[in-house]
């Protein structure tokens, strides 16, 4: 049977925001339908309209031509439309099989049946015994998918599902995704990642600023023209220019080893690397393979061996952050908001907390509030931060200009390296874009960045060197131009 | 039609209107309770809020028990602003008031002006002593420090108990659980002669300007101020996280030490079981009532004082026990958390739609 899904002039308004203005969409099944828009385009509120998070301000939708009354999330389930959300719903210590029957009224027994004939007919393989924390990312969200699946869904909506899945995963994924959609399942495909839509929809609607901008089919598009409708501007596409880098080695770590007493943490073992002067090391991994303890061993959050780690010929492996500033490293965390800042405090107060001594922020104990101001001020200009009000707390920043004033204010220093954790993540197209010109910038002043991320696309795009993360161990180092984005799928995934 | 929406952000106003409203709805219930129990209520109100400070000396005793009050909240804002739950400032108060008075006590036929500041440092070594436990077991063996320092509030009154009961009891008072009188030199002066406040009320105000100060205009308060809200930040921008938790509660502990000698070679002078009638656990009301703010603190150390002398007034023209103070502070809390809602909450009247 076909089914329809209408979205007629929706319209939620948030004080100071029109989330979805007038929004009208029409699906039909036999499609994968992709919704595409940086991050505050819109595209999450109307998904959570049609998962009955959200109540609309005005609007209707239409299943079938019915009317749908969706004042919760149980009601969507009810009107057959299943969503799988980017960041998981799961007990990590209750089994899969607990998980997947918590939300459902039918017999346990009959329920491991059909979750069994499910298993086999879309190819999944997970033991429904085991607790969830010991699943993969990419499992997990296959414990997600089926719980939709059990309530036989009319309309599935994925919520920026690959944000945590290795290539190989993302594939996986897609396979199953264009299997339900033969089998008339409607697919509602959210994303920021043109890649993605190109490979895996039949048809894209591209919102932005609230508002819904086209609906197209994909063979009318490519990933420029697609990036431009979501921007809204011609982007230039940036390109590194690949030297002949310095070989005056910058940073060495020979022999680093970490072990945590935390179960939840990766340990780290012989880590040995080298970065020179002006060049951009990459590390590849699938998120919590060690990537961030190995951030932490090289920020000093995590204190080593005095000589594992030689940064311009000074052993700085037993200092913590503050003293390895002084040394003219710098550090961006992954976590923005509960590490790199403080979204309750101001901006410029976040600016002063890059201590590096000759920035005067504090003198004899002191606050000096003007200077903090002044350079914050200059940070906000020279970084292209979209505010001019250094008191407002950093929280009502974006996520892209959050990001621009951490990356601005950890280059107060000029410092030789930068060491990044996923300065990307979450980030829109135009944020991207100027982070990642901003770090080439580095690197052309014969700089060094040492970048850890999660994202291929962007490691290859910057690195001029590329190492793989797994479970806790690193790769040889290869040059960038010899790899390719298969090969370090291969990698990440422990292959050879 | 109301509707219930979050606030985009938390309104600076509302910030410091809700304690004014906690108060207001206080009123409001304390006057429902005396209805209830057959009194008239604006009556009933005016017994406890305004004829015991109308006149010269209960002024002063309004100061008198705000002093304390102000003081351990100044000391206790700077432990919940950084997220450390330091509740038991009743026990720093009183092992605080234990070494001042013992080393009080040492002076007893002496006189000299050293003797005072010898006295009152003791007092804010004992009550940062005391603080250093929960705050060593927090940050070394990652114990609960409400539980601790709730805990060692009762050990530290059994231990002032022994020793007014045993050691430390007077010779020649007739086996009254109480220690000799302290010599006039290890007395906080008078500020008025037949009034009881004391020069203690000075402490309270230079915690005040010291914590404002150390909190917006020094690297120290900044540090507090970014570990209270993320170690995770403090950790990354390298300050020593540990060493902060410890600091404050020593700091926490001294300004309640100070309290306790406040009290003791103030009004009291002398030790005996009583030393303070729970201005401890009183002070944790304060402090969240001022806001943590340093001038916020002030404020509400004056209200809340009133319901210590309300009480009394209460019990005398009124035959009401005085332990309707206590409800009169529970109340203030917990108006005071039910309208911080609003903080994050706003009202929004909306027309009935088509």
């Amino acid at each position: 049977m076909n089914t329809n899904l209408k979205i007629s002039n929706v319209t939620k308004i948030y004080p100071g925001c029109v989330a979805n203005d007038n929004v009208s969409l029409e699906f039909n099944s036999g499609k994968i339908y992709a919704l595409l828009g940086e991050n505050g385009a819109g595209k999450s509120t109307l998904v959570k309209i049609l998962s009955g998070v959200i109540i609309p301000d005005e609007g209707k939708i239409y299943l079938n031509e019915n009317n749908l009354k969706l004042n919760s999330p149980l009601d969507a389930k009810k009107n057959d439309i299943g969503m799988v959300f980017q960041h998981f719903n799961l007990f990590e210590t209750l089994s899969v099989f607990e998980n997947l029957i918590i939300d459902s009224d039918e017999q346990r027994e009959g329920l491991r049946e059909k979750i069994d004939s499910i298993m086999r007919k879309y190819n999944f393989s997970i033991d429904l015994d085991i607790p969830v924390l010991n699943l993969s990312a990419g499992q997990k969200q296959k414990v997600e998918i089926i719980r939709c699946l059990i309530r036989s869904p009319k309309v599935l909506i994925m919520d920026e599902p690959t944000s945590v899945l290795t290539e190989q995963e993302t594939s996986e994924l897609f396979l199953s995704l264009k299997k339900f959609s033969e089998e008339g399942i409607l697919i509602i495909y959210i994303t920021h990642k043109l890649k993605e839509v190109m490979e895996l929809c039949d048809e894209v609607a591209v919102m932005r600023r609230g508002k819904l901008v086209s609906v197209s089919e994909i063979k009318n598009e490519n990933i420029e023209s697609l990036a431009n409708k979501m921007v809204g501007q011609n982007l230039k596409t940036i390109k590194k220019k690949k030297e002949k880098n310095s070989s005056d080695k910058l940073i060495n770590i020979t022999n680093l080893n970490f072990i945590s007493e935390d179960p939840f943490e990766t340990n780290l073992s012989d880590i040995n690397f080298s970065v020179n002067r002006g060049e951009c090391l990459g590390i590849a991994g699938i998120s919590g393979n060690g990537q961030s303890e190995l951030f932490q061993v090289l920020s000093g959050e995590i204190i080593s061996d005095k000589n594992s780690i030689e940064f311009n010929k000074n052993y700085i492996g037993d200092l913590n952050p503050q003293e390895r500033r002084e040394y003219l490293m710098a550090f961006s965390p992954e976590d923005r908001l509960e590490q790199a800042a403080i979204p309750q405090m101001a901006i410029y107060e976040n600016v002063a907390l890059n201590n590096y001594k000759s920035s005067n922020f504090f003198n004899n104990g002191l606050i000096n509030e003007n200077k903090i101001k002044e350079h914050s001020k200059k940070i906000i200009s020279d970084f292209n931060v979209n505010t001019d009000n250094i008191e407002l707390k950093s929280q009502f920043l974006s996520g892209g200009n959050l990001q621009k004033l951490i990356i601005g204010r950890e280059l107060i220093t000029s410092p030789d390296l930068l060491i990044c954790f996923n300065p990307t993540w979450g980030l829109d197209v135009g944020a991207i874009n100027y982070i990642h010109e901003t770090l080439i910038k580095i690197n052309e002043q014969n700089k060094s960045i040492i970048l850890i991320s999660t994202d291929t696309d962007e490691l290859l795009k910057l690195s001029d060197k590329i190492s793989v993360i797994h479970k806790g161990k690193l790769s040889k180092i290869m040059d960038a131009d010899e790899v390719t984005s298969e090969k370090l799928g291969i990698l990440m995934g422990g292959g050879n | 039609m109301i509707k219930i929406v979050k606030r985009d952000e938390p309104s600076r106003a509302i910030f410091f209107l809700t304690p004014v409203l906690a108060i207001f709805l206080t009123l409001v219930a304390g006057g429902l309770i005396f209805y209830i129990l057959g009194f008239k209520p604006f009556e009933a109100l005016k017994f406890f809020f305004i004829v015991p400070i109308a006149d010269k000396y209960g002024f002063s005793e309004l100061l008198l028990k705000a002093t304390p009050l102000c003081l351990i909240a100044i000391g206790l804002s700077f432990c919940f602003k950084s997220n450390n739950w330091n509740i038991g400032a009743e026990g720093q108060l009183t092992f605080g008031a234990i070494v001042s008075g013992g080393v009080a006590l040492l002076f007893y036929e002496q006189e000299g002006f050293y003797i005072l500041p010898i006295v009152i440092l003791a007092g804010a070594i004992g009550g940062m002593l005391y603080a250093s436990i929960p705050a060593i077991l927090k940050t070394y063996f990652n114990t609960n420090e409400i539980l601790v320092s709730l805990m060692l509030v009762y050990v530290s009154k059994l231990i002032l108990d022994y020793l007014v009961v045993g050691p430390w009891s007077n010779p020649e008072g007739f086996n009254f659980p109480e220690t000799r009188q302290f010599s006039d030199s290890a007395r906080l002066p008078l500020l008025f002669e037949g009034l009881r406040i004391h020069a203690g009320i000075f402490l309270a105000l230079a915690a005040v300007v010291m914590s404002w100060f150390i909190f917006y205009k020094t690297y120290l308060g900044f540090q507090m101020k970014v570990s209270g809200f993320s170690l995770k930040t403090a950790k990354y921008a390298g300050y020593k996280g540990k060493k902060m938790i410890i600091l404050v509660f020593l700091i926490s502990g001294a300004c309640a030490g100070l309290a306790g000698v406040g009290e003791i070679t103030g009004p009291i002078g002398q030790l005996h079981r009583e030393v303070s009638p729970d201005y401890g656990f009183t002070a944790i009301i304060v402090a969240f009532l001022g806001r943590l703010h340093p001038v916020g603190i002030i404020f509400a150390s004056l209200v809340v004082a009133i319901t210590y002398l309300g009480a009394e007034t209460a019990q005398i023209f009124m035959q009401i026990p005085k332990y309707t103070g206590q409800v009169f502070q529970g109340m203030i809390l917990f108006f005071l958390l039910a309208s911080d809602y609003l903080l994050f909450f706003k009202f929004k009247f909306i027309g009935s739609k088509k």
